[in-house]
């Protein structure tokens, strides 16, 4: 419509009479240079917006400096989570990892940092991250039906750890609870506590 | 002169021609009814958008902040609640529009040619909404929220390779916190509704170019969009507002307990227009060998959305278009299904009462104990803001002092698989005894704690009656102390002497009198012991004579040939931390060989309870509410 009344149109609008400058797009060196400008102008505060912020937290380690109580585990990575007078050798019972966390900009002293759920077996110390390995809910050991349950989607697990088969609703989970290494000094007891993806059959630690 | 100022204005602004070009859109076969689902859904927007902001103005995200700030919204500002309820309503009242529309557009073949760019439009949009209804459940950092949040963003790190770094990006490093907060923020209030707003433009625009699909009919008339489509328009939506208002102030809007980490909330579910995806993944077991967890949370899906990508495209083969009404009714009919089926199986419990035995009924009713649960943690938080006020560490950092809410806790944890606590207001079973056999390690039971240390409770642990007496299931019927010296006392010895009616008058007055006098011992605060004095000075003169033959066997006073449970500041809070710190020292079961399976919470060599778990414990038990200090 512009195209054809031209005249009308710039008397209007005041704009130059060389109308063929609008003949394409890209159609001059000055089109380019303004369209890569004017990309770059967009894409500048946005690659150092994803930078700084969106990858802010893949650049830094949200582990827990070291741990608490003065405990210190004898080996790296290890917690110390109980003594082994604390454990029941039928009944599996619920342990919270405290240490020193820091939250973003917030520092903050003893702080629980997971929980995992530990008996003894025989001379062993049997223990198992309190995740669930399907969808990242947290499964309780049920005393009535002697097994692992996790509220959100029917998985459930044998006091082994192993997933319970055979019930009449399914078991989504795709393995059996984490073990977690354990490590005995004297009667404390240390564990390697770690994360580990969910929904995968292999236990890979995130 | 108002013409005068408007052609002014008009000349300056072009506004009359912009206004012409808006609303003098053309409507082949007139305005009708069912054209107004777009508007229905503009119009949510747009009260998402003004609602929102308001709430952004009071809202906080932040770990410490969040729920505190959603708190002061809800339950402290007048019209907060309204404001907040309409915000919550109108989100759901938009995911219902969204299909309607979708499903209008389906049916009236306006997804075709030429209008495949508007149907692309239009999915995308749906993504966003439905994302900012994900992103809007977390902001509350309530339990509900961050439980079921966590299950979605768990499901994030699914897909193999890009997976575990797409999670980190998404909660702003490996664990929740302040970061995730903030960019569920970022997102929820710039981010999506900044694309939501562009793409609605586009939507729009594209709207504008090809008209409405339909076609002028020679029985009606075509009309243009103002007045009457407009007038349809605003009527459908004032009418939606109107509902939104209604349903915000019939059932105002919720706020869970604050988040907790370590306090695993076992109900937590998503938005309910997420519960068919929630349904979905328990369908996928792994039971083929590979990662179907990976399909049913995220190839399925996008499966689906792929598809309807590309139904503009199927639909110029021949059957084309009946194959997508299929499909699209398919998917809708299976969303419906699932989402009814997850709330049956919640539900299993309240609709099956008779199936007490079947797994599907446990779990119906694991999850509405957890609801219960947490709507008591609610209800005392609330009252502890009421008291208190939130400090700066955030509202769990309260809950953490408070001996009732942590109380509950830890002995729910540490207590409850041998003891129950069947106090009225708040209840907690005691061990299920899954095996009936004395001797089985499974058969645990222990004395109902409940009062423990009140009149009551002393009255009872003196009582030979089979249903609340010591020999019953509240005190010693599951330990060994059940044909232990104590219970054969109080059997044998007390009870049976008394032979006529007035002797047993006299000694249930006698054991009124020592209950009190023990409980004296306690100084319990729910009890009022100075308008109980004489009972109490009976009741110690019965202790120092040994009418009931309880010396002996325990101290009292200057009697200390006792070996068994110190009777000196029985129940008093420091006599319960050492009992539930090491049972086996002195004064209590001597040695521990007396003490049946009570175990030592904290000794040298246990810690399973911290003094500052134990402080709360005692004070739980003593019913002493006042918070402990840090």
């Amino acid at each position: 419509m512009n195209e054809a009344k031209p005249e009308q149109h710039d008397s209007e609008t005041n704009l130059p009479h060389e109308t063929n400058e609008r003949r394409g797009f890209l159609g001059s060196a000055a089109g380019i240079t303004a369209a890569v400008l004017g990309g770059l102008l967009g894409v500048g505060p946005l690659a150092i917006g994803l930078y700084a912020t969106v990858m802010d937290p893949l650049r830094k380690k949200t582990t827990p400096q070291k741990v608490a109580g003065g405990a210190v585990g004898a080996k790296e990575g290890f917690y110390f989570v109980a003594q082994l007078g604390e454990l029941d050798s039928h009944v599996p019972r619920r342990f919270t990892i405290m240490a020193d966390k820091i939250d973003a900009w917030n520092f903050m002293k003893d702080q629980p940092i997971g929980s995992v759920y530990m008996r003894m077996q025989g001379e062993q110390v049997e223990c198992f991250h309190t995740t669930c390995p399907h969808a990242g809910c947290a499964v309780s050991y049920e005393l009535e039906s002697q097994a692992y349950q996790c509220p959100c989607h029917n998985s459930s697990f044998n006091v082994d750890g192993s997933k319970l088969e055979g019930g009449r609703s399914s078991n989504p989970s795709p393995r059996g609870l984490d073990a977690l290494e354990v490590y005995v000094q004297g009667t404390s007891v240390f564990v390697k506590y770690e994360d580990y993806f969910t929904g995968r059959h292999a236990k890979i630690a995130k | 002169m108002f013409r005068k100022l408007y052609s002014w204005f008009d000349s300056r602004t072009g506004i009359q021609a912009s206004l012409e070009e808006a609303l003098y859109e053309n409507i082949p076969g007139g305005a009708k009814w069912r054209y107004v689902s777009g508007s229905m859904l503009v119009f949510a927007f747009m009260t998402q958008l003004i609602t929102g902001l308001f709430l952004w103005m009071h809202y906080s995200p932040g770990s410490q902040n969040a729920w505190a700030s959603v708190y002061y919204i809800t339950f402290e500002m007048e019209g907060g609640n309204l404001l907040r309820g309409i915000h919550h309503v109108m989100a759901q009242a938009m995911v219902c529009l969204l299909p309607i529309h979708l499903l209008q557009v389906v049916i009236e073949k306006a997804y075709t040619k030429p209008r495949e760019f508007n149907w692309w439009l239009g999915l995308v949009l749906m993504k966003i909404t439905l994302a900012l209804g994900l992103t809007g459940y977390l902001l509350p950092w309530d339990q509900q929220g961050y439980w079921a949040t966590k299950v979605a963003t768990e499901l994030a790190a699914l897909p193999p390779l890009i997976g575990g770094l797409t999670q980190k990006l998404i909660v702003g490093g490996s664990d929740y916190g302040h970061f995730t907060l903030t960019r569920f923020f970022a997102l929820h209030a710039g981010v999506l509704p900044g694309l939501l707003i562009g793409f609605l433009v586009l939507h729009l625009a594209m709207f504008r170019k090809h008209g409405i699909t339909a076609h002028s009919s020679p029985h009606r008339p075509d009309q243009l969009f103002w007045p009457m489509q407009v007038l349809k328009d605003g009527i459908a939506c004032a009418l939606l507002f109107a509902v939104v208002v209604f349903a915000a102030i019939a059932e105002p809007v919720e706020l869970g307990p604050p988040a907790e980490p370590t306090e695993a909330f076992g109900a937590a579910r998503p938005e309910w227009y997420f519960l068919f995806l929630f349904q979905m993944l328990k369908y996928f077991d792994g039971s083929l060998g590979f990662n179907t967890e990976l399909v049913g949370a995220i190839v399925l899906p996008v499966v689906l959305i792929g598809f309807m990508f590309a139904m503009p495209l199927i639909a110029r083969k021949k059957f084309g278009h009946h194959l997508n009404v299929t499909v699209i009714v398919m998917i809708i009919s299976a969303v419906v299904y699932l989402t009814w089926e997850a709330k049956q199986e919640d539900n299993y419990y309240l609709n099956h009462p008779d199936d007490t035995q079947s797994e599907a009924y446990k779990r119906s009713k694991r999850f509405h104990e957890e609801v219960g649960r947490s709507e008591k943690e609610f209800e005392l938080i609330q009252q502890l803001v009421k008291d208190y006020g939130i400090p700066l560490e955030g509202p769990t950092a309260l809950q953490q002092r408070d001996p009732l809410t942590m109380g509950l806790r830890l002995f729910r944890r540490q207590c409850a698989s041998c003891h129950a606590y069947s106090h009225d207001e708040y209840a907690i079973a005691g061990p299920p005894n899954p095996d009936a056999r004395h001797d089985s390690p499974l058969n645990y039971g222990a004395p109902d704690l409940a009062h423990f240390g009140s009149v009551k409770w002393i009255q009872g642990l003196l009582s030979n009656d089979a249903v609340t007496g010591i020999r019953s299931e509240r005190y010693f019927g599951k330990t060994l102390h059940v044909s232990g010296e104590m219970a054969e006392h109080v059997h044998e010895t007390m009870w049976a002497s008394a032979e006529t009616a007035a002797d047993r008058q006299t000694l249930a007055t006698q054991i009124e009198q020592v209950a009190w006098a023990l409980s004296a011992e306690a100084q319990l605060p729910y009890l009022d012991y100075a308008a109980n004095q004489e009972k109490i000075e009976a009741g110690i003169a019965h202790l120092n004579d040994d009418t009931l033959g309880c010396i002996g066997c325990h101290n009292y006073g200057d009697n200390e040939d006792g070996y068994v449970i110190d009777l000196n500041g029985y129940a008093s809070a420091e006599w319960i931390t050492k009992m539930i710190s090491e049972p086996t020292q002195t004064g209590f079961y001597d040695g521990g060989s007396d003490n049946d399976r009570m175990p030592s919470f904290h000794t040298a060599a246990t810690k399973l309870l911290t003094p500052r778990e134990i402080e709360l414990l005692v004070r739980f038990l003593r019913e002493d509410r006042s918070l402990i200090d840090d």
